[in-house]
């Protein structure tokens, strides 16, 4: 049995070798022009003229492309995946996208113009000479002001910043609870903008063969068969011309999914020139270019009774969209947000108001959590607070109001239904894990000596597996949210896996390979999994949204499930017997109660060669699955951890964090603790360091390299105490939930609570994410009246 | 970045000849400061000239009771060094703070001193050490080096070459990192020596300055209570997204507090 | 402009070449010797993706040119293992599970290799301060803190 063991991975030998693939590795048998591109320095601003021609004529030049040249050729601007409706059928205000801004720049960063050279130095000088003359107009940046009678409007033609306005759950019933409630807690809880800065930066490599006219283009992306479609309505190239490739990937975390400028120009400007171009962004052009995340402002409210039972919660909240809408469109804020709202609570009544808007930003996508780390954000803040100002212990409040086992399943009060989990159990284990009882006593010793730490903890569930195509249609998406694997048993019995999901870190090419050898009965040696290919993978969706087990997976525990019913008749008939007197036995077939035996290569050379078979069983040994999966599926987690705060430098450290998850089934334990420690790093990242700061006067983008954008370091960080629980999703054979987003929904929450833990005492009740130790100190000092 | 000639003298005469003679010579130590500048444009040097082939640039010694460190000594060094740890531990937690661990194997005490960034640790260090730069022509005592924002006491063609340091009777090191770039948002480097204390303090402002107030009663007891109460005007302080003026007041007085605990310890 | 001819060991082979002394050694040993193995990650030499070994010392090869080491010796995660036997360290990592996309890992190893030439039995502590110039996004740090502790281990034990 290989599912559930911690199988060492089977692609690190390359890794660790520095074998990697990845596209700034790609090595042509022709030389590889360079781009780069001329970004605005400015927020808001109508594009006056662009000259190209001093850059045009400088050494090693091959051409300078501008947007006019790009509408010239007959392509198209971007458009989304996930137009979002509100209640009432209204579609949100959706712009389309120019890649190369043509009349107006909107966000500092945008790119005006491209330029390919022989070699990297020629084309950035290049791209420095290409003259661009600016009507500079007011920005904004604060996503509070969005909708400001005197905001500057973007898109003069919706005359508006409001993309679109959603509301969820059922005002009426909130109302009426906080009426009756005997205390009320208000927090305001902004959810700082981050960004995902995968260490590898964004690369694309393309190439165009023109006696064929066909196009190669690899990407650094998650979801290459998605790429392609892009490409359909870019540059209008049909599917069938055009092979997308995502060899290694250093890191995406949702990022990676968008059809960034960069993609489609690079392929363009290989056309252009008559040779392969790339194009590898610098870590700057990263932080200002690459989608942003969260970037909400809420205002919540929470209603208890006398009994420290939630009433309701109410919430009103502007989210960032940027300059445009991700590819996700308006589904990350105005709807993945709110199906959280209720976290792991048993709350009768939620009331959210949600207004997503236009500023003069980079525009915001999904990046880990989409949306629902500010869910869990929000309402975990608020019960921390009440916690405090009702003198019951965090931990306590929380437990009062837990979604119970025998609730389940247990629909909320956004109309969102968790189908299984036993939360206490979570609770009671993280407890024990974390010693709370003993945490208390020691938090009560320190403050005697003037120590201030702080107790946090968060519950949550969250909404993984994205998802059945019907439900996800309903909610706006114009893709398909299944996936698809291909398992094709070869004469010699060995196994390539083509799957439609695409690792940059998750590891499917042992957890597939896991999934398989068991379905299979075979060894996991024997197999071979092939991802990121268009011309070797049916359509797939990729990996994002914690999906892949729960889709691309099922597809291949499927695709060899159909492979063994297959091979189960042809061995029956090679061993002329019922296929109901068959046993498998060390991979092959033998037949019950004799020594007759076969092996699963005989069959399978058997089904490739041999003639005499069961009527009407076709010749092959090839399954390809598309799994569309019956339901989302709600995985949930409960978080304590343990911060030091030091009052005289605001200074935090994070001394311990544990995490209890219930993920289903699981896979690959290893795997699977390595999924939850890099999400709550980052999570923790967004709690106490990361932003993309905009100056709120001018929009000037102020975090432009890793001195300003503070990320994460091994020296910050405890090592993490992890322990799980296992209640099986009902809606696949499996079992299995998803788990890589559980770290980034639960840490900023738990984090944050932990420092108001320490730190309520001294008055302090809020402090805005992320929680650095400047903002600590100011805060406790106004407390204070300083 | 721009193109460059690029030089490579074995010998500190030979390195100030170049320097001397040609039009923008830039020296090369570390390159931990100088060499992103360069990759995001913002310096544009013509001529480089690596001073890494001059071995006399290097070493760490004791000469009486003056600890020496040779202008090329990278920080790693300096930071485990046994010298240095027996002589000024200050300086060796100081230079083990620089950065971050593959930063401090390149970089260079010179380089730092030379470069004069408002929110480098070293100039601190010397200022609150009373140290002496020697260079290719002269000595400078820390006080008349530096000035402010990348500016020193240096004139075209002078190198570095080495720092002399006192041994001070006590000296302590304390400094608050900003999370993003690792430099300090406010250091401070305190020590005393023959009834003299002095309280340097860099990332606060665009200069390395000496808080007179704190350095007097210090002067009377070398201890944190005498200098707890001092407050620091936050008037002309640094304010930038990670820290305020009035943030970084309050860590000078922080600091300097435990720099002193650090002392006496 | 500038060709500066530079000869140094890399992995052991002396390798010659006249290059442009913008050329960084990164850019050298990815784009004209095609080890790849070695990464950018940033542009303010904080990543510590692009780590090799300068002289046996742990360096940024993003913030040094080619042209300065002359007569160098020069080690990239490609020179690591032996030949089909991996690196003590790099297999530590691999039980580890102290690498996910892997493109921080050469880097992160590099660094690793010197932490065990330095320390014989190096805390959690310790080992996470000498990993403060090596970032990573995917791994959390968890597994390559044990990855590093285990691979100083099998060192030392042999």
């Amino acid at each position: 049995m290989y599912i559930g063991e911690p199988v060492l991975r089977r692609e690190d030998e390359k890794f660790l070798r520095g074998k990697g693939q990845y596209v700034d590795d790609i090595r042509l048998t022709e030389p590889i022009a360079h781009a780069a591109y001329t970004r605005t320095p400015h927020a808001h601003a109508k594009i006056v003229n662009i000259s190209t021609n001093k850059a045009a004529s400088m050494p090693g030049v091959l051409a300078v492309l501008t947007g006019r040249d790009w509408l010239d050729a007959g392509f198209g601007e971007a458009d989304g995946v996930w137009p979002v409706k509100d209640k009432d059928g209204k579609t949100a205000n959706t712009v389309n996208r120019p890649f190369l801004a043509v009349e107006k720049v909107r966000y500092v960063g945008e790119c005006v113009a491209m330029v390919i050279a022989e070699d990297r130095y020629q084309a950035l000088d290049a791209a420095e000479a290409v003259e661009v003359s600016y009507d500079v107009l007011p920005a904004n940046a604060v996503t509070s002001k969005a909708l400001d009678e005197d905001a500057p409007i973007l898109h003069e033609e919706l005359g508006t910043n409001l993309v679109l306005e959603t509301h969820h759950g059922n005002k009426f019933a909130v109302d009426e609870a906080f009426s009756k409630a005997s205390h009320i807690t208000e927090v305001e809880v902004p959810s700082n903008r981050v960004t995902a800065c995968p260490i590898e930066p964004r690369s694309y490599l393309g190439h165009y063969d023109p006696i064929n006219d066909q196009y190669t283009f690899w990407s650094s992306t998650q979801a290459p068969h998605i790429v392609r479609k892009y490409f359909t309505n870019s540059m209008r190239i049909p599917e069938h011309k055009l092979r997308v490739i995502a060899p290694d990937v250093g890191g995406g975390f949702g990022m990676k999914l968008y059809h960034y400028p960069e993609e489609p120009t690079v392929l363009w400007a290989a056309k252009v020139v008559g040779k392969p171009v790339r194009w590898t962004g610098t870590r700057s052009e990263s932080l200002v270019s690459d989608t942003h995340a969260r970037d909400h402002f809420t205002r919540g409210k929470i209603a208890f009774d006398t009994n420290g039972k939630i009433l309701a919660m109410s919430f009103r909240t502007m989210a960032a969209y940027g300059a445009y809408e991700g590819q996700f469109q308006a589904s990350i804020a105005n709807a993945y947000h709110y199906c959280l709202l209720s976290c792991g609570y048993d709350i009768p009544a939620i009331y959210a108001e949600i207004k997503g808007v236009y500023t003069n930003s980079t525009p915001v996508d999904a990046y880990r959590g989409a949306g629902r780390p500010e869910a869990v954000y929000q309402v975990e803040r608020l019960i921390e607070n009440a916690a405090h100002e009702l003198g019951i212990d965090p931990l306590e409040l929380r437990e009062r109001n837990l979604i119970q086992a025998n609730q389940m399943p247990y629909k909320t009060a956004v109309d969102i239904t968790y189908n299984v989990a036993d939360l206490p159990v979570l609770m009671t284990k993280a407890k024990k894990l974390a010693r709370y009882d003993e945490l208390r006593e020691e938090q009560e010793n320190l403050r005697k000596k003037g120590i201030y730490m702080g107790i946090g903890t968060c519950v949550f569930f969250d909404m993984a597996g994205a998802g059945p195509t019907k439900m996800m249609n309903e909610l706006g998406a114009k893709i398909g949210c299944y996936d698809v694997a291909s398992c094709r048993v070869h004469p010699s019995g060995k196994v390539t896996i083509f799957a439609g999901s695409h690792s940059h870190g998750q590891a499917h090419e042992t957890t597939w390979s896991q999934i398989a050898a068991d379905r299979l009965g075979c060894d996991i040696e024997d197999i071979e999994l092939v991802e990121g290919d268009t011309d070797r993978v049916p359509f797939g969706i990729g990996t994002w949204g914690s999906r892949s087990l729960s889709t691309a997976g099922m597809a291949v525990a499927v695709s060899a499930d159909r492979i063994i019913e297959k091979a189960n008749k042809l061995a029956a008939h090679m061993l002329e017997c019922a296929v109901e007197d068959l046993i498998r036995e060390e991979g092959g077939f033998t037949v019950k109660g004799t020594d007759r035996s076969i092996t699963f290569a005989d069959v399978a050379d058997a089904a490739y060669h041999r003639g005499d078979r069961p009527e009407g069983l076709e010749i092959g040994l090839e399954e390809t699955v598309f799994y569309d999966p019956k339901d989302c599926n709600y995985p949930s987690a409960v978080h304590i951890c343990v911060v030091l705060v030091d009052p005289k430098t605001g200074n935090v450290t994070l001394r311990d964090y544990t995490a209890v998850d219930d993920v289903g089934t699981i896979i690959n334990p290893m795997v699977l603790e390595g999924q939850v420690h890099g999400g709550l790093v980052q999570g923790i990242g967004q709690a106490l360091m990361e932003e993309c700061a905009y100056d709120s006067e001018t929009g000037q983008y102020v975090s432009g390299t890793f001195m300003d954008y503070a990320m994460p370091r091994a020296s910050d960080l405890p090592s993490f105490a992890l322990d799980s629980y296992t209640t099986l999703d009902p809606d696949n054979p499996l079992g299995i939930k998803g788990a890589g987003e559980s770290g980034t929904l639960g840490a900023p929450a738990c984090v944050c609570n932990a420092i108001v833990d320490a730190i309520w005492g001294l008055g302090v009740q809020q402090v805005t994410q992320p929680m650095t130790p400047r903002k600590i100190w100011h805060a406790i000092q106004n407390a204070n009246g300083n | 970045m721009f193109e460059f000639e690029y030089h490579r003298p074995e010998s500190i005469e030979a390195a100030v000849k170049i320097l001397k003679d040609i039009r923008e010579g830039q020296p090369l130590a570390g390159g931990m400061s100088l060499v992103p500048t360069m990759k995001l444009r913002l310096s544009e040097p013509r001529e480089l000239v690596d001073l890494n082939a001059i071995a006399d640039l290097r070493g760490i010694y004791r000469e009486g009771d003056n600890l020496v460190i040779g202008a090329m000594t990278r920080h790693t060094e300096v930071a485990k060094s046994e010298i240095v740890l027996d002589a000024i531990p200050a300086i060796a937690q100081l230079a083990g703070g620089i950065g971050d661990p593959l930063c401090r194997n390149r970089g260079t005490i010179g380089g730092s001193v030379a470069f004069n960034d408002p929110v480098a640790d070293y100039p601190a260090g010397l200022i609150g050490l009373d140290a002496k730069i020697h260079t290719s022509e002269r000595v400078i005592a820390a006080d008349e080096f530096f000035d402010e924002l990348y500016e020193t006491a240096l004139v075209k063609g002078e190198l570095v070459t080495k720092i002399v340091f006192p041994l001070p009777e006590k000296a302590g090191w304390a400094k608050f990192s900003n999370l993003a770039s690792r430099y300090a948002i406010v250091a401070v480097m305190v020590s005393i020596s023959g009834g003299i204390a002095r309280v340097a303090v860099t990332g606060a402002k665009n200069k390395v300055f000496r808080v007179s107030e704190m350095e007097a009663r210090l002067n009377e007891s070398f201890a944190a209570d005498a200098i707890k109460d001092i407050k620091i005007s936050p008037d002309g302080m640094n304010a930038d997204i990670h820290a305020d003026a009035k943030y970084r007041s309050n860590l000078v007085n922080v600091l300097a507090v435990r720099a002193v605990e650090s002392a006496s310890a | 402009m500038s060709d500066n001819e530079v000869s140094m060991k890399v992995n052991g082979s002396t390798v010659s070449a006249k290059l442009d002394s913008r050329t960084l050694l990164v850019h050298f040993l990815r784009e004209h010797l095609n080890l790849t193995g070695t990464h950018v990650g940033c542009d303010t030499s904080q990543c510590g993706a692009c780590t090799v070994h300068v002289n046996g010392i742990p360096a940024k090869s993003c913030s040094i040119f080619a042209v300065q080491l002359e007569n160098a010796e020069v080690t990239t995660i490609e020179g690591v293992a032996n030949g089909n036997d991996l690196h003590p360290m790099q297999k530590a990592f691999r039980d580890n599970h102290g690498l996910q996309c892997g493109y921080c890992t050469p880097g992160m190893i590099m660094q690793a290799i010197d932490i065990a030439r330095r320390y014989d039995k190096p805390t959690e502590h310790e080992i996470r301060h000498e990993l403060e110039g090596n970032l990573c996004r995917c791994t959390g740090y968890h597994n390559i803190v044990k990855s590093v502790k285990a691979g100083v281990k099998a060192i030392h034990d042999t």
